[in-house]
């Protein structure tokens, strides 16, 4: 990033904390409304410090980087084989579609009943909300590979496998990284939400102590802090992923 | 690998003119090529009529003609990418049915792999013929040399190159393979008047080192006999031979051969044919 750009994060940055700080003095909110972003920094970095926020970070990043590779790599081959069999694509896009319109929210329980309070349900829930941006992008990204670049592979005599290697896989990748960018941050959605419908630790479970039980107000923004923070972290990382394998075409 | 071990050999007069580095090129004959297609209606578009055409192992042969006459696709048969209804095409012999290792293909783009440098495009077919690295590098030092592409842009993607670079490193590409037979489909047809005409010259050269045959499409009557013993001149659609053209002009050739007055008698000739062309085929519409 050029030295302008970051210039203008951070510009952006501070702006969203003033304009946080103009809503907290402005509106008198109490601090169990809404706390002033210094007392949500204070608690979000002494929490690190008593070590109150890395378990749960650690659970959570795991159902996420866990669910998320299962996810999309199942996607990027259900990509390729719809793209490529139209037979495929009528027979399970109906299913696929079904999936993706039914609120993960209301799926969520369903998997913690089959599945269980521990990893495996939410890695099932993130590689499930990860999939169709993921495989929708293989899919797009695959049927636009250029045919001209397909004969002159078929004039090399180039195999099955060299075609998919050498052809179709580079050409469709920032189709498919652009999939991911969406499917990544989508996975952090899942993570809280599978947490949410049952689970013994993680993001989604501090949320729900702070609120409850602990009724640390400044405790739950500084975890949804943590969470946005993830994000922000794992999308930077695909964008990186991205420069570094699609760089300058 | 030379021309005159197959059982069908020879398969033509020899030509007078053959150089040197003509040992190992390949010859082509092209026998009753019929071909097709279906049209969305159903209906049949017959694209290549009966094309019988033979090019000597060495030789340069230009295809000419009007659009839409099928001269891409009766190149995309000899290259092995389409089969054709009836007829056959045979190299040295042997008949084509696929891409053939022995056939370089150029086509009217560069169709260069967007996502890799000029280096590892010319040695994509090295890589899927399975080549060690050390061999791929020691080829692409022959290559780049042989085809005059600046060593300073080899580690440039495509999208970094000029049109010409472009075409060069496509050409290395099509050579990599050290191919019988060059097949070339209007390489040059982007490049402005100029750079094609020093283009067409760097052909010549590269054929006078390359053991190489030449079949070159091309929409130009004065490239057309640049650079080939002979001109091919097709119908419009459906694509028929109607003239097999020699041009007598000596190699190695250069621009001022171009105002010999041989050259001009030659494009009258192919011009007479061009015409002829279209007006057998306004004839057979309107009797059809």
């Amino acid at each position: 990033m050029s030295r302008s750009a970051i210039g203008s994060v951070v510009a952006t940055l501070v702006g969203f904390v003033l304009l946080w700080q103009a809503v907290v003095l402005l509106s008198g909110f109490p601090e169990y409304i809404l706390p002033p972003p210094a007392s949500v920094f204070e608690r979000f970095v002494e929490a690190f410090l008593q070590g109150i926020i890395q378990p749960h970070l650690w659970t959570t990043l795991v159902e996420i980087l866990l669910g998320f590779a299962v996810g999309a790599g199942l996607a990027v081959i259900a990509g390729y084989v719809l793209a490529r069999s139209a037979v495929v694509e009528r027979l399970l896009s109906p299913y696929l579609v079904a999936l993706q319109a039914t609120p993960i929210l209301a799926l969520a329980p369903v998997m913690a009943l089959w599945f269980g309070p521990g990893l495996l349900g939410k890695v099932v829930i993130c590689a499930l909300i990860v999939f169709f941006p993921v495989a929708v992008a293989t899919m797009v990204g695959i049927r636009s590979v250029d045919e001209r670049l397909l004969e002159l592979g078929r004039s090399l005599r180039a195999t099955r496998r060299q075609v998919l290697t050498t052809l179709e896989i580079p050409a469709a990748l920032p189709s498919i990284l652009g999939g991911m960018r969406v499917g990544v941050t989508l996975a952090v959605v899942g993570a809280i939400v599978g947490e949410w419908a049952g689970a013994e630790r993680g993001l989604g479970v501090l949320i729900n102590l702070a609120r409850g039980s602990l009724f640390d107000i400044p405790l739950l923004f500084a975890t949804l802090l943590t969470i946005a923070l993830v994000g922000i972290a794992l999308y930077l990382l695909v964008v990186a992923i991205e420069r570094r394998l699609v760089g300058a075409r | 690998m030379t021309a005159a071990t197959g059982p069908a050999a020879p398969i033509s007069e020899p030509s007078a003119d053959v150089p040197p580095a003509a040992e190992g090129a390949g010859a082509l004959r092209i026998r009753g090529v019929d071909l097709g297609f279906t049209t969305r209606d159903g209906g049949r578009l017959a694209v290549l009529d009966g094309i019988d055409l033979d090019v000597p192992g060495g030789g340069i042969v230009a295809l000419i003609g009007p659009n839409g006459c099928g001269k891409s696709t009766l190149l995309r048969v000899i290259a092995g990418l389409l089969r054709p209804d009836g007829g056959v095409v045979t190299l040295d012999g042997g008949p084509i049915t696929d891409p053939d290792p022995a056939i370089g293909l150029v086509f009217q783009e560069a169709r260069l792999l967007p996502w890799r440098s000029a280096a590892d495009n010319i040695t994509y077919p090295l890589e899927l013929a399975g080549w060690s690295r050390e061999r791929r590098v020691d080829r692409l030092a022959t290559l780049a040399e042989l085809v005059a592409l600046d060593p300073g842009v080899v580690a440039n993607r495509p999208a970094e190159l000029s049109g010409g670079t472009r075409q060069r490193v496509a050409l290395a590409r099509a050579l990599a393979l050290e191919p019988r037979v060059l097949l070339l489909d209007e390489p040059f047809s982007a490049l402005d008047a100029l750079s094609r005409e020093r283009f067409d010259l760097e052909l010549l050269r590269l054929w006078e080192r390359a053991a190489t045959t030449i079949v070159l499409v091309t929409h130009s009557i004065a490239e057309a006999i640049l650079v080939a013993d002979r001109v091919v001149v097709l119908s419009p659609r459906p694509g028929r031979v109607v003239a097999d053209v020699p041009v007598d002009l000596p190699r190695p050739r250069d621009l001022a051969d171009l105002d010999e007055a041989v050259v001009s008698r030659t494009a009258r000739e192919i011009r007479a044919h061009l015409g002829d062309a279209a007006a057998i085929a306004a004839g057979l519409e309107v009797t059809a």
